[in-house]
């Protein structure tokens, strides 16, 4: 066989064609390596959309407000590097998170303050472990790629997420023991930690230690603060300062010497403080806030001799008992008081209301003047990096799943107490609402709820549903 | 003996130390991604915060209690960095076999710019502690399912059958087509393109937008479907077509590999993120993801693992085929 002519274009192509692929791979390769890489910018990104959503309402522009805010919160909260804990607040709210007033005062019996500053450090900055496993950073290892950086639920996964990643600005937490508008209590935090939420992107950090979880809660209360105190001071920038008269939202010339007594504290320095230690004030309350959740006249459930060893065995009584009291828990649940079925369907499938949407969406949509249907309306608010409303969908209760954990305990405070943030009510209970459910009548929802799966209410001694 | 057998055999420039240290290299290599993947799934790449020193120690003489009874990370970013240097002795092995048994001259400076890769390499993993610098680890975790392929294609180079591709296919009919050679060569590049995507998603920092990382996810699943169609037309092809057994085994071994890493792809989205319609399944719908968990993070690593082994096959593949025709081409096959 001969060689082909050097010249033989058909020949040559697989060269050229070589050279051109090469060409290709290595431009694509360049720009793939650098999409994304966002330079770590050292600051919180600030809060810009509730910024427009009071430009929208109050017709204003925020311009210097959002500024103002930014140099007051990096002075007083640090960095995404270096967190600070602005332990001065504690001058204005004595005996909790006062750990700066308290050891003034030589006062060691006072509470465990709020956020530790050494579980900030180690929550934030960049990833990294020593040689005796103590971790770091681990609010970037473990949560910034859904709840972004400032705690805004904006984080690079957010928008392929369902539901949407947790906003942690507005001090709203779903799942928590605690009523309706009151913040969570440590422990609320840590459980969601440690359990997950089934059937979304919050995974269940058990396999962490102890101490990393104590330093995520502490980060999540920091971030919590921070994005709260953020939209006060934006919300006074929208109708408290005087922007025409001169008047600053903040001016660092305010900012008291270290050591200062609060009553040497220049007026406006103080007014802002107040502002923060009111927020502060109501993640301390919420310590002293838990529900006790009442426990059933009679087990939730049936048991049968071959359950747990025979540990509650049930008469013939009890388990009439039951029978009726699920049949009462339907009733309730598609009855006009409890009104279950309206958004979860007469069979439980959440089929009812469709088209709601949680408060994370109704601050910057409704709030706003915005229809969160509307996308063309919306799209001042998703050129700055909202995520496109969803409705929130009503439950299916019939899988016996339940995102805020499945004890019977979980249950009563779901039906009791509501869910923050979203279309479910706490239920009107007696005897502050006479018209409302007496207590016993939870539980006959629970049981009726826990009839609808083939899951197995918690027998563990002690628990709600185990009896008393 | 085995100079007399590869005579026999009429391949005179064989040598099977140099094959074996090829083989070597490649063997070491891909538990070496393995590791270094669980690097990443675990962010353990700032658990030894100094290089090429281990806390001071060299790494060779750091005490074994220390590290491999010692916390995890630890023992993952040491047992990288071991492995590491393994093959980059290996390499160093294949270099001075290369110039002293291969007579190829473009072999012994594949040999030494393998070898400078696999240094480059190592810098660039210690570049990456010393800085701390994601954008480094990105890159260091992209050239090195480039170095494991790399490395495979060697281990075929220098294989006897390099030297002699067609023994016995005379009259046998067997060929590779011109479309087989260019679409698997296509495959290896979309793949390597493909792996660069997934190491974008696999490196996100906080500060990426939203959008970006939908972007890259949405570019991540349309490369998939071409991958996907791109070996289904290529494992056609090889099964239709008389097609030498050499390059059809790798290209259906590909096809397999693709549709594995399809799976595994679908599972690390559901083990980092949960499906966004997850409620449309009752075992979707209870699933709560182990951060850390141990099949969550085998799932994840193995999905980078294939990724790198994917790359490997379609340039052994490539390299096949376009050894073949070329043979073909000059003469030495009817």
């Amino acid at each position: 066989m001969n060689a082909p002519p050097r010249n033989d274009r058909r020949n040559a192509l697989p060269q050229d064609g070589g050279v051109k692929l090469f060409r290709v791979m290595w431009v694509g390769w360049c720009v793939a390596a650098v999409i994304g890489c966002a330079p770590s910018p050292g600051a919180f990104p600030p809060n810009r959309i509730f910024a427009k959503r009071l430009e929208l309402t109050d017709d204003i522009d925020l311009g210097k407000g959002l500024a103002e805010s930014q140099v007051l919160l990096a002075e007083l909260f640090g960095t995404p590097d270096q967190p600070r804990w602005p332990a001065m607040v504690s001058e204005l709210t004595p005996g909790r998170s006062g750990d700066a007033a308290a050891s003034r005062r030589g006062d060691t019996s006072s509470p465990e303050p709020l956020v530790r500053l050494e579980n900030l450090r180690r929550a934030a900055g960049a990833v990294r472990s020593d040689e005796q496993g103590v971790h770091w950073g681990l609010y970037r290892a473990n949560c910034v790629q859904c709840h972004g950086v400032a705690g805004d639920g904006l984080g690079p996964a957010a928008a392929l997420l369902n539901p949407y990643p947790r906003d942690f600005r507005m001090g709203k937490f779903k799942w928590k023991r605690t009523p309706l508008g009151r913040r969570p209590t440590r422990d609320d935090l840590r459980r969601v930690l440690l359990r997950g939420v089934p059937g979304t992107a919050m995974p269940s950090f058990a396999n962490l230690d102890a101490d990393d979880i104590e330093a995520l809660v502490d980060y999540t209360i920091y971030l919590s603060i921070r994005g709260e105190f953020e939209r006060r001071l934006l919300s006074l920038a929208a109708q408290e300062v005087d922007w025409q008269g001169g008047e600053h939202l903040y001016d660092p010339a305010w900012l008291p010497s270290e050591g200062m007594a609060a009553q040497a504290w220049p007026a406006q320095w103080r007014d802002l403080m107040e502002e923060l230690a009111n927020i502060v004030a109501q993640w301390q309350a919420a310590e002293e806030l838990p529900i006790d959740v009442p426990h059933p006249d009679f087990p939730l459930v049936e048991r049968t001799p071959s359950d747990d060893a025979g540990q509650l065995s049930e008469t013939g009584g009890i388990e009439q008992q039951i029978i009726a009291s699920i049949a009462h828990g339907g009733e309730l649940f598609r009855g006009t008081v409890a009104s279950c079925s309206f958004c979860h369907g007469d069979d439980a499938t959440g089929t009812g209301q469709q088209n709601n949407y949680d408060e994370w969406t109704r601050d910057w949509t409704v709030l706003a003047g915005l229809n969160p249907g509307d996308t063309e309306a919306l799209r001042p608010m998703l050129e700055l990096g909202a995520l496109k409303p969803r409705p929130i969908l009503p439950r299916n209760l019939t899988w016996g799943i339940f995102r805020g954990g499945d004890t019977p305990e979980d249950l009563y405070l779901r039906i009791a107490h509501g869910v923050e943030g979203t279309p479910m009510p706490a239920a009107p209970l007696q005897p502050g609402n006479p018209q409302g459910l007496r207590q016993e009548e939870v539980w006959d929802l629970i049981r009726f709820l826990l009839s609808l799966s083939d899951r197995p209410a918690d027998p563990r001694p002690g628990s709600p549903g185990g009896g008393t | 003996m085995s100079d007399s057998r590869n005579e026999e055999q009429g391949c005179p420039q064989f040598s099977k130390l140099t094959h074996g240290l090829a083989v070597g290299l490649t063997v070491v290599v891909f538990p070496l991604i393995w590791v270094g993947g669980l690097v990443t799934t675990y962010d353990a790449g700032m658990a030894v915060p100094d290089w090429p020193t281990t806390y001071g120690w060299n790494m060779f003489a750091y005490p074994a209690s220390t590290w491999l009874f010692g916390p995890f990370d630890l023992m993952v970013e040491h047992s990288h960095r071991l492995l590491a240097s393994l093959s980059g002795m290996i390499a160093i092995g294949l270099v001075v076999a290369a110039w002293k048994l291969d007579r190829r001259p473009w072999f012994r400076w594949w040999a030494v710019g393998l070898l400078l890769l696999v240094i480059a390499q190592g810098v660039l993993g210690g570049v990456r502690v010393l800085l701390d610098e994601r954008l480094v680890a990105k890159i260091h975790g992209c050239v090195g399912p480039a170095f494991f392929a790399l490395a495979a294609a060697t281990g075929v180079l220098t294989s006897r059958w390099w030297f002699a591709p067609a023994a016995g296919m005379e009259g046998a009919g067997r060929r590779v087509g011109k479309a087989v050679a260019i679409v698997v060569s296509g495959l290896c590049a979309l793949s390597y393109l493909q792996l660069v995507l997934g190491a974008q998603l696999r490196h996100i920092t906080g500060w990426m937008s939203h959008r970006s990382f939908r972007g890259l996810v949405h570019a991540h699943l349309a490369m998939a479907g071409l991958l996907l169609m791109g070996v289904l037309v290529a494992a056609i092809m090889v099964w239709w077509k008389p097609t030498i057994p050499r390059v059809r085994r790798w290209v259906m071994g590909l096809c397999l590999l693709v549709v594995l890493q399809i799976v595994l792809g679908c599972a690390t989205w559901v083990v980092n993120y949960a499906l966004p319609w997850s409620e449309l399944n009752k075992t979707l719908a209870g699933y709560t993801i182990q951060a850390k968990g141990f099949v969550e993070s085998l799932v994840v690593t193995a999905h980078m693992a294939t990724g790198s082994l994917i790359v490997a096959f379609a340039a052994v593949a490539s390299v096949r085929a376009w050894r073949f025709r070329w043979v073909v081409k000059q003469g030495r096959v009817q």
